[in-house]
């Protein structure tokens, strides 16, 4: 065997190796989902092959998730923050990226520093001050005080404008020209070049939302505001014993981001390399 | 050409944001750094002016120099483990082999499960008694472990299970990176005989420079401030060795309602996440 085959053996072993080690974990839960709850602990030692398959095939955890632990509610809670974040945000983050690329003012750079910081300032630093304010407004546990907070996103704004930056400017300085307002030039000329980035900003919003846990945590106390995260965190002190159910719901919470991220895999990349690699 | 804009059109793209991010970004901080100077009254829930004290109570207290060691601990190995993992997986991905596209795929999987549910997941996994880790660890012959049960074991546990969801998201900006690199440069310099060593220490990490920037200090941001593994998995135990600051400062304000030692815990944590980000800023312009 020559050397060449030999490092390339070698590279998938590797490979081989770390692919299991993601995928196993989350094989194991999906496996342990469509177990009844009695045979979770039944085949768990000593180890034989009954460990890692249902033997007694059975959607009996999802049923219960559903009906006995609320999680249709959890659901429709989770998709319509998402949905809000996504909508207000692609609408703010854009007309303001628009306006730092199209217009002319005083202390535009200073603003956009200001963006920028906003974007790396980590959001766990200003979430426990951000509750004062949120109580003082009165939005605790409203779906406002889950939403209102996170519309505003620097991230957004700093994508749309890469974007901005590299469409031709006579295609709004001919629209000018002519007369056309501004919102007109937003709504009619600029935006509906945008779908690249608009699916890009559009997915990292909304798995930001679907994976945000301390914020929702801080500002919802009943059970009619649960999102997916801070339930899923109560399911293990309250149900502990309850290993199907939880492995449902692990599965349950990564199955909305697996169905959109599959075929939409190219622009979350290009988002996250846009934000990774250009100034 | 210059185009004609008018201060309404100005207002009305820019105002909503700007009024947001002053709002919800910018204020939190200014108020943590005042409130952090006051003290809120238990029973009245009266604000008096305390000055410097929740600081100085801070520094008198064994609790909070714990939490701050475990903190600082906890980042020292975290932060060097994964960017370093998350490298040598994004030269792993970046190979021509046959399949790699699966194999990147693969390592995209983590994007999709969260910090809290990897959590949960592993949560059930290690568990002592009935855990599938424990029972493939008994089948080998080993014996089982506490894992998070132990004050030994749990943020060794942690550190393990935010690495497993954090490398391979990691990964994906430094493979973007590594992808913009044009294939002629490595060629050029092994052929001029560079070896693998030379040519990634001489050609790779200069071009590297702007994302391994950018992850080196999303990674050290992110964990200072993690706190969903320490809330979901430990609530700071076994005897405090996973009370990370934090987790500390979210007890002082919604267990203890000590909102002003609260505040003073998040301006020093933002002070050293700060000044972490400004040592690791220096240190990459320099080193290259």
């Amino acid at each position: 065997m020559n050397r060449f085959t030999r490092s390339h053996l070698l590279l998938y072993a590797v490979h081989i190796v770390l692919a299991l080690l993601v995928l196993l974990p989350l094989a194991f839960a999906f496996v342990s989902s469509f177990r009844p709850l009695e045979d979770i602990y039944k085949y768990m030692s000593p180890i034989t092959w009954k460990t890692f398959w249902p033997s007694n095939f059975t959607w009996g955890a999802y049923q219960m998730l559903f009906t006995e632990r609320g999680f249709g509610q959890i659901f429709l809670n989770t998709f319509f923050v998402g949905a809000a974040n996504v909508i207000g945000g692609l609408l703010l983050g854009s007309m303001a990226a628009f306006a730092f690329v199209y217009f002319e003012f005083r202390g535009k750079t200073l603003l956009f520093l200001l963006v920028l910081l906003t974007f790396m300032i980590p959001f766990e630093v200003i979430s426990i001050p951000l509750y004062s304010l949120v109580n003082s407004l009165g939005w605790v546990d409203t779906y406002a005080g889950i939403i209102i907070p996170g519309i505003a996103n620097g991230l957004v704004i700093f994508l749309f404008r890469q974007f901005f930056l590299e469409l031709p400017t006579s295609l709004v300085e001919s629209a000018r020209m002519d007369g056309a307002s501004w919102l007109r030039v937003y709504t009619r000329i600029v935006m509906p070049l945008c779908k690249p980035v608009t699916v890009s900003a559009s997915l990292l919003i909304f798995i930001q939302q679907w994976e945000s846990f301390l914020w929702p945590l801080i500002v919802t106390r009943s059970k009619e505001y649960k999102v997916i995260q801070v339930a899923l965190s109560d399911f293990v002190t309250e149900y502990a014993t309850y290993w199907n159910e939880m492995f449902a719901a692990v599965i349950l919470s990564i199955l909305i981001p697996v169905v959109l991220l599959l075929p939409l895999q190219r622009y979350y990349v290009q988002g996250i390399a846009n934000t990774g690699s250009k100034e | 050409m210059k185009l004609k804009n008018n201060i309404g059109s100005i207002l009305l793209f820019l105002l909503p944001t700007l009024a947001g991010l002053f709002l919800f970004k910018l204020y939190p901080i200014f108020s943590a750094v005042v409130q952090s100077v006051y003290t809120t009254q238990f029973f009245t829930g009266e604000k008096s002016f305390v000055g410097l004290q929740n600081y100085q109570s801070l520094f008198a207290d064994p609790v909070f120099w714990n939490s701050l060691k475990v903190t600082l601990v906890f980042n020292l190995i975290i932060n060097p483990l994964q960017i370093v993992l998350a490298f040598a997986l994004a030269m792993l991905l970046n190979t021509k082999i046959k399949r790699i596209a699966f194999f990147r795929g693969i390592h995209f999987v983590p994007v999709a499960v969260s910090v809290p549910t990897a959590c949960v997941l592993w949560n059930i996994m290690l568990s002592p008694e009935q855990g599938v880790v424990n029972s493939i660890l008994v089948a080998l012959g080993l014996d089982p472990q506490p894992f998070l049960g132990s004050s030994l074991q749990a943020l060794g546990s942690i550190i393990a299970i935010a690495s497993w969801k954090g490398v391979g998201y990691w990964s994906l900006f430094l493979l973007a990176g590594l992808q913009e690199i044009p294939g002629s440069l490595l060629e050029a310099s092994s052929l001029d005989g560079a070896s693998r060593w030379k040519q990634f220490v001489h050609v790779i990490l200069p071009l590297m420079k702007r994302p391994l920037t950018f992850i080196v200090v999303a990674v050290t941001t992110a964990n200072f401030l993690l706190f969903s593994p320490m809330y979901i998995l430990t609530k700071g135990g076994p005897e405090n060795s996973t009370n990370v600051l934090m987790l500390e400062s979210f007890n002082n304000a919604f267990l203890y309602s000590d909102m002003g030692r609260s505040y003073a815990i998040m301006v020093i944590l933002l002070l050293i996440t700060l000044t972490v980000v400004a040592l690791q800023f220096k240190w990459l312009r320099t080193s290259h």
